[in-house]
């Protein structure tokens, strides 16, 4: 096949919504690279102005704007760490390998990223392609809502899905429901947002619904970015018409007639899984136009990010779509009056639109019950790092922390013990002694000065060296700081430097009391989740591991001045 | 401007024709570029692809000198389409039947065989202008500097008066002025046609008023001259003449003529600066204080007034050019010339000028508004015709498509406009002596269509003779999409390059303007 | 945006003081309106706001954190405090962050009309300069050798003013944002020389910088010049939109040129000409003194008093020779007035002719 020209690629994506990414997508396959002849072209035919596309490609991390060849990508990401990866990404380098930060496959190290394929292994022999893994059956034996049927053969296909009650909910929806009483069973069943933020899903939708400007949209948050986490590339890959009957009803349920998906670049075989899905669905009547020939219409337009964590925060995310600079937006207003295109707009997380179809078949009242001590419903959790059986796990929120750690994942390994546990992958901080008693619920967590976020979980033994790790966990948040607002953009870089050494005063007091004034002001003052929640691991360094810290600034006065 | 400025960021349309805005009034420019991104459309006409051309929705690339053309089929559509304002045009109006009437014939396509531009873009730039709500007119010299420089601009009128874009804001009829203070020029009279304030030189009581103000019973009613006319005058019945601060034979059309015509006087003085070109032909140079060493008063093209003060002390002997004529004035005895500082001729103008009556130095130097500023308690007057017209109904003119004075021939087969760029100010006597200006252009370039320049076998920075029936200039050309196929484009800047030289070919019959921005002219190679 | 007192119908409490405020305001428009000095350093009046700087924070009772006052709008009944010693403390700790990131702080005045508005704040809250100390951010560009705009990133603290004023002000969009993080790095597509970009030098990035990282070339030759900088506010002498412009001098020399924030014509907005172009006034071509032409066609320099008889000799000779109708004045579009009045009077007053015109036809 010949290789489209500059104007066809444009021409191709021109007039779709959010055509950026693709457009660039499109190009950097073509290429190699982005030139400036492509940017020229891009800028001229989607009328973005050159110096602002410029700066916006330079954002994201996939993006190269020299001619490179084909690039390997090391995941370099917190877990891959204690398992080799920065190891592995030496013996790639002959080969220009490039490192990349934690691309979700914390289960099954170390991925590797070669065009668009991902390989694992924790050594150049091992290296192979291999879909990801399936969670483990519930070792609990809790009834499941996610995972219920994810197990399921061919579950990724049309048929698979059909076959256990797949898009019987939204059959049932368009058929026999009006949107509000939709709206009404997500509401009742206590569904609340699982990337992270748990804002109620009911309560979003119904806020969708009532604003006024058409057409609103669906978006859906796959930019699964948070290190130690890969629940939703689980999901997508083995039940991705889940996700999409969530949309669909998500989309009926606000009068939305648009739906995106929002995928990070890591993902390059959930993206063709979601895009098979997508078209499975269109054939089948259940996407599109006269959806199950009734008058609802709605599309889902699928886009894949290019390596930016910000992108997972809702408002960086909807600057990514449009093609702006994708930097977070002040709020209010929020998204569900002035989202995509300044039109009101849902954005959900990919857990959250999976649950929604189970809940619908199966009533709120069932969802709700999933809960354990007064909880509704169930968490995914993806545990990694220093634990005998890493993987996801759908959880009964409220279920005790240590039973998921020693009774369903197997512990440490032998002659080890858990030193500490991160939350919500990093953003959480450290959980380290008594404070990992706690159940899996934010209340239970948050009493412990952290919170449990989108789920990850990060086990770090007894071998570890913590002011290390709370270094790595820190220059991640440093590299994927968008640079908006100061307290994060400064605060990140020097939170690092003081965790790696050779940066901070040399006495203990005062550099205690500069990450303490670092720390409040980015909690009390970024300008998004990021900023707000670095700090946690500082923090949590500074009150689980007073003697570590201690020990790592009286190594200052070894330093030469 | 019949609106202010501010209003440039309002229109719901905005229609820009013969202004090359960014370049000639970037910071006006500003506020359009804000409208736009705030969602206003834009319909740009001018024959150069110029950057406000990008901008814009619909862009018209019509042949030089065809304005009128475009205008009456817009006029057609709109009316065509029962887009006019009805209620305006009983109202405030009259002559609309007999225009209406005369519309009929002037399509769309018979205006695209002359402008050179689909006729389905002058049916979707008459629809948008008249849909916009308010809709806004944007010109330049490209408008004014035609033999039909007068009806381009009624045409103009036409158009808002038959929407009812006038008195309101965003809309209007906006002409940029081009120099810092000519609106502030005419405003004090210093134009053959009218006193200070506007009024007309054949109106008896402002010439008695005038008469006796300056104490000269006999005082012409009426009689003016142009300076067109004066300079085909020089040296047979003008001998005499005070120049001030105009370089005259650069600026002008028609170098060789203007440089004739001053040599042939018995008594040049020239008020200025720097010995320009002009200064260099005069019996006696004058020097003047400069901007930033004179206090002073100065109107912008919003008809704003506005206060000058002076910052440094003037070189050597310069002397504020008020107190320059001042002085020859009163050596010659002419009475009323007693004036020991800048405000107190300023001063004097209010008190005779009806649009400045509410003004003086003190309230000036204490706050900016826009004239008419009739009397002392007046807030000044943004927007023009708010209500009604000064004159009372506004007049429909019937006019026609004529060709320019000169049209391309065998002999002379390519169009030349001319015009200014961003980064040099008229001739240069300012912008050229400012360091640093040189490293953004530092010579001027005859723009080509890079089609026509593989046509010719020229390439970019071989040098060319210009000709036209008046005369000749080298310089150097280079390739542009800017320019469109068969019309060439360069500014009169830079010394080196006189293109007056080569303009002058004719002149509006009302106003006298050159015809500036069309003229034929023939290209060849030369080596060097 | 200023609200009119007509407008302000709703009611909230501002540092224990009920205040009324507008439908749209913001916390910090408010608070402005009440003579309260919020700090800021990524705010622009002119510009939409943008929340980066993050100093504006005041505290809002029922908000789990600060907000920031810039982009948070007032709400009926909110309970608002703008300086209690926990946010004072926040921006103290924020501004040592922002300090420990540069060169230095204090720079010359000449380099921009915002230019000192980091060192404004960082007086103002005792910010320790020795804290935090830690990498540079932002690297000055040396190889754009443009005469006007010294890019001397170094001092750059991305607070995004210069691309906002490019974007919103000016609508030029030359200046980009490249990388991110403590990477980021303003400079323009292609990361670039300005000439080669969509700039126009029309300046207001250098006016609109906080901390001097972009500065004005031209100014700084007069850095060493003794004397205090005196500003004299005038109108631009370029085209007709009448631009206002504070003219900076030192003794007798003209210095540099910035723009009136509150210009009627211009909001702060100048073009390259404006901006740049000012020093034509004291080259040395101008001329000093009358110029007499000899009969060889050279120029002799001479007395006003010889010059002015002359000058009248000439006019009263083609007066009595060949009547009032030989005369004609032409006026400057370019000179002010007074000029212009004087002009038309001479030749009203003096010949009874309106043999008087201007340079409007060209």
């Amino acid at each position: 096949m010949p290789k489209p020209t500059n104007q066809e690629i444009v021409a191709r994506w021109r007039d779709q919504p959010a055509p950026l990414l693709a457009v660039l997508h499109a190009f950097h396959e073509r290429d190699g690279f982005l030139s400036s002849d492509a940017l020229d072209g891009v800028s001229k035919g989607l009328k973005i102005p050159i110096a602002e596309l410029y700066g916006t490609v330079t954002f994201y991390h996939h993006f190269s704007l020299q001619p490179s060849g084909p690039t390997l990508r090391v995941c370099t990401g917190n877990v891959c760490r204690l398992r080799g990866g920065l190891e592995l990404l030496e013996a790639l380098s002959p080969k220009g390998a490039k490192s990349m930060p934690c691309a979700g496959r914390c289960d099954e190290p170390v991925p590797v990223l070669s065009g668009s394929e991902s390989l694992v292994g924790t050594s150049i022999d091992t290296l192979r392609a291999k879909p990801s893994p399936l969670p483990a059956p519930n070792p609990g034996g809790y009834a499941e809502c996610i995972f219920a049927h994810i197990r399921e053969p061919d579950r990724s296909t049309l048929a698979g899905y059909r076959r256990t009650g797949g898009y019987e909910a939204l059959s049932k929806a368009l058929r026999e429901m009006t949107p509000a009483q939709v709206v009404g069973i997500i509401t009742e069943s206590k569904l609340a947002g699982r990337g992270g933020a748990g804002f109620p899903t009911g309560a979003k939708w119904k806020a969708v619904a009532d604003a006024p400007g058409h057409p609103k949209s669906i978006v859906c948050n796959a930019d699964e970015g948070e290190p130690g986490c890969f629940k939703d590339r689980a999901i997508m890959d083995h039940d991705p018409h889940t996700v999409l009957e969530g949309m669909v009803l998500a989309g009926y349920a606000t009068g939305a007639e648009r739906g995106f998906i929002y995928l990070r670049y890591e993902y390059p075989e959930t993206f063709r899984t979601l895009e098979r899905a997508i078209i499975e669905a269109q054939a089948g009547g259940l996407l599109g136009r006269g959806i199950l020939d009734g008058g609802f219409n709605f599309e889902i337009h699928l886009r894949r990010g290019a390596g930016a964590y910000i992108c997972g925060e809702e408002g960086s995310l909807l600057n990514s779509l449009e093609g702006k600079h994708p930097f977070p937006r002040n709020k209010p207003p929020f998204p569900v009056t002035h989202g995509f295109e300044n039109l009101p707009t849902a954005v959900n997380n990919v857990e959250t639109l999976a649950s929604v179809p189970h809940i619908l078949r199966q009533g709120a009242t069932w969802y709700r019950g999933l809960g354990r001590n007064g909880h509704a419903g169930t968490k995914l959790i993806s545990l990694s790092g220093d634990i005998r059986r890493p993987g996801n796990y759908e959880v009964p929120i409220g279920l005790p922390l240590k039973t998921l750690l020693f009774d369903w994942a197997g512990g440490p390994y032998s002659g080890r013990t858990i030193q500490a546990v991160t939350m919500a992958g990093l953003s959480g901080g450290f959980l380290a002694g008594d404070a990992m008693e706690v159940t899996l619920d934010e209340p239970s967590i948050r009493g412990k000065g952290s919170f449990l976020g989108a789920g990850g979980i990060i086990v770090f033994d007894d071998s570890r060296d913590m002011v290390r790790a709370a270094h790595d966990a820190m220059e991640f948040f440093a590299d994927e700081s968008c640079g908006k607002c100061f307290p994060c953009r400064i605060g990140t870089q020097r939170l690092t430097e003081r965790l790696a050494g050779g940066a901070g005063p040399r006495d203990l007091s005062a550099w205690t009391e500069e990450v303490r004034d670092i720390g409040a002001a980015m909690r009390a003052t970024s300008a998004c989740g990021l900023g707000m929640a670095a700090p946690f691991v500082s923090d949590s360094l500074l009150q689980f591991f007073p003697e570590a810290v201690r020990f790592h600034v009286a190594a200052r006065h070894t330093e030469k001045p | 401007m019949s609106n202010p400025l501010a209003d440039m960021a309002k229109p719901d349309v905005i229609f820009c024709i013969g202004t090359n805005m960014t370049e000639c009034h970037p910071v006006a420019a500003t506020g359009l570029k804000k409208a736009l991104a705030r969602g206003a459309k834009l319909i740009v006409a001018d024959p150069r692809r110029i950057k406000l051309a990008e901008l814009a929705n619909i862009y018209l690339p019509i042949r030089v000198g065809s304005d009128v053309a475009l205008l009456l089929a817009m006029a057609h559509v709109i009316e065509r389409e029962g887009l006019v304002d009805a209620s305006f045009i009983k109202e405030r109006t009259e002559g609309w039947d007999e225009f209406r009437e005369h519309l009929k014939e002037f399509t769309p396509e018979w205006a695209s065989k002359i402008c050179e531009v689909p006729a389905k873009d002058i049916e979707e730039a008459g629809l948008y202008y008249g849909r916009g709500s308010p809709s806004a007119i944007y010109y330049t010299l490209g408008i004014t500097e035609h033999i039909c420089g007068v009806d381009n601009v009624q045409s103009l009128c036409n158009l808002a008066l038959m929407t009812g874009n006038l008195g309101i804001e965003g809309a209007g009829i906006n002409p940029m002025r081009g120099q810092n203070n000519i609106q502030g020029c005419g405003d004090c009279g210093a134009e053959t046609l009218v006193y200070p304030g506007s009024v007309p030189i054949t109106d008896k009581a402002a010439r008695d008023k005038f008469a006796h103000a300056y104490q000269r019973p006999d005082l012409d009613l009426g009689e003016a001259m142009t300076k067109v006319t004066a300079f085909n005058e020089c040296g047979k019945t003008l001998r005499a003449m005070l120049i001030d601060g105009e370089n005259t034979v650069v600026s002008d059309p028609d170098r060789n003529h203007c440089e004739q015509a001053l040599k042939s006087l018995d008594h040049l003085v020239v008020i200025d600066l720097f010995l320009t070109d002009t200064a260099k032909l005069a019996h006696l140079v004058l020097p003047a204080t400069g901007w930033a060493e004179t206090d002073g008063v100065v109107c912008n093209t919003e008809r704003r007034v506005q206060r000058l003060r002076a910052a440094v002390p003037p070189p050597g002997e310069a002397r504020p050019d008020w107190w320059i004529i001042a002085q020859i004035a009163r050596r010659l005895g002419i009475p009323g010339f007693d004036f020991s500082s800048a405000a107190e001729v300023f001063n004097e103008l209010c008190s005779l000028s009806p649009t400045y009556g509410g003004l003086d130095w003190d309230r000036v130097s204490r706050e900016s508004l826009i004239w008419p500023v009739p009397t002392k308690d007046h807030p000044g007057t943004p927007i023009l015709h708010v209500g009604s017209f000064a004159n009372g109904r506004g007049k429909f003119r019937v006019l026609g498509y004529r060709d320019p004075a000169e049209v391309i021939d065998e002999s002379f087969p390519v169009w030349l406009t001319t015009g200014r760029r961003l980064q040099s100010y008229h001739t240069r006597t300012q912008t050229g002596r400012s360091s640093g200006m040189d490293y953004l252009l530092s010579e001027e370039s005859l723009e080509v269509n890079p089609a026509d320049l593989a046509a010719w076998g020229l390439r970019d920075d071989d040098w060319v003779r210009l000709s036209s029936r008046r005369g000749s200039v080298e310089m150097k050309v280079r390739g542009t999409d800017r320019s469109p196929r068969g019309t060439v484009f360069t500014s009169f800047s830079f010394a080196e390059v006189p293109v007056n030289n080569l303009t002058g070919s004719g002149y509006d019959p009302t106003t006298h303007t050159a015809e500036l921005k069309v003229c034929a002219v023939r290209i060849e190679f030369v080596a060097r | 945006m200023s609200a009119t007192a007509t407008e302000r119908q709703q009611t909230m409490t501002l540092d224990g003081q009920e205040v009324t405020f507008a439908q749209g305001e913001t916390l910090y428009e408010v608070a402005r309106r009440h003579q309260i000095q919020v700090p800021t350093l990524c705010y622009d009046p002119r510009l939409e706001a943008f929340g980066g700087c993050r100093l504006c924070v005041v505290e809002v009772r029922g908000a789990k954190t600060p907000v920031a006052s810039c982009t948070t709008r007032a709400a009926q009944g909110m309970v608002v405090s703008t300086a209690t010693p926990a946010v004072e403390k926040l921006r103290q700790t924020l501004l040592e962050m922002v300090v420990s990131e540069n060169r230095e702080v204090a720079v010359n005045p000449l380099r921009g009309f915002a230019s000192q508005e980091l060192t404004t704040l960082v007086h103002r809250y005792g910010a320790q300069t020795g804290r935090f100390q830690g990498k540079h951010s932002g690297k000055s560009n040396s190889a754009d050798l443009n005469p006007f705009i010294l890019r001397d990133y170094d001092l750059c603290i991305s607070c995004y003013r210069c691309v906002r004023v490019c974007a919103e002000q000016e609508g030029d969009y030359a200046i980009s944002v490249m990388h991110r993080g403590f990477r980021t790095q303003i400079t323009t597509e292609f990361n670039g020389n300005l000439k080669d970009s969509s700039c126009t030098f029309c300046g207001q990035c250098v006016q609109t910088c906080p901390t001097g990282a972009l500065a004005d070339k031209k100014a700084l030759r007069g850095a060493d010049l003794p004397g205090e900088i005196q500003k004299t506010r005038t109108i631009c002498p370029y085209c007709g939109v009448g631009c206002s412009v504070d003219i900076m001098t030192k003794g007798d020399r003209m210095v540099g040129i910035q723009p009136a924030m509150d210009g009627p014509a211009n909001q702060g907005a100048l073009c390259v000409k404006g901006q740049f172009a000012f020093d034509f006034v004291q080259h040395d071509d101008r001329l000093k003194t009358p110029l007499l032409r000899q009969p060889d066609g050279s120029f002799k320099e001479i007395g006003w008093d010889e010059a002015l008889d002359f000058a009248a000799d000439g006019f009263r000779n083609a007066l009595e020779k060949h009547g009032r109708r030989s005369v004609y004045g032409i006026a400057s579009g370019r000179a002010p007035h007074e000029a212009a009045y004087s002009m038309q009077k001479f030749i009203r007053a003096g010949f009874g002719t309106h043999y008087v015109d201007n340079c409007s036809r060209a």
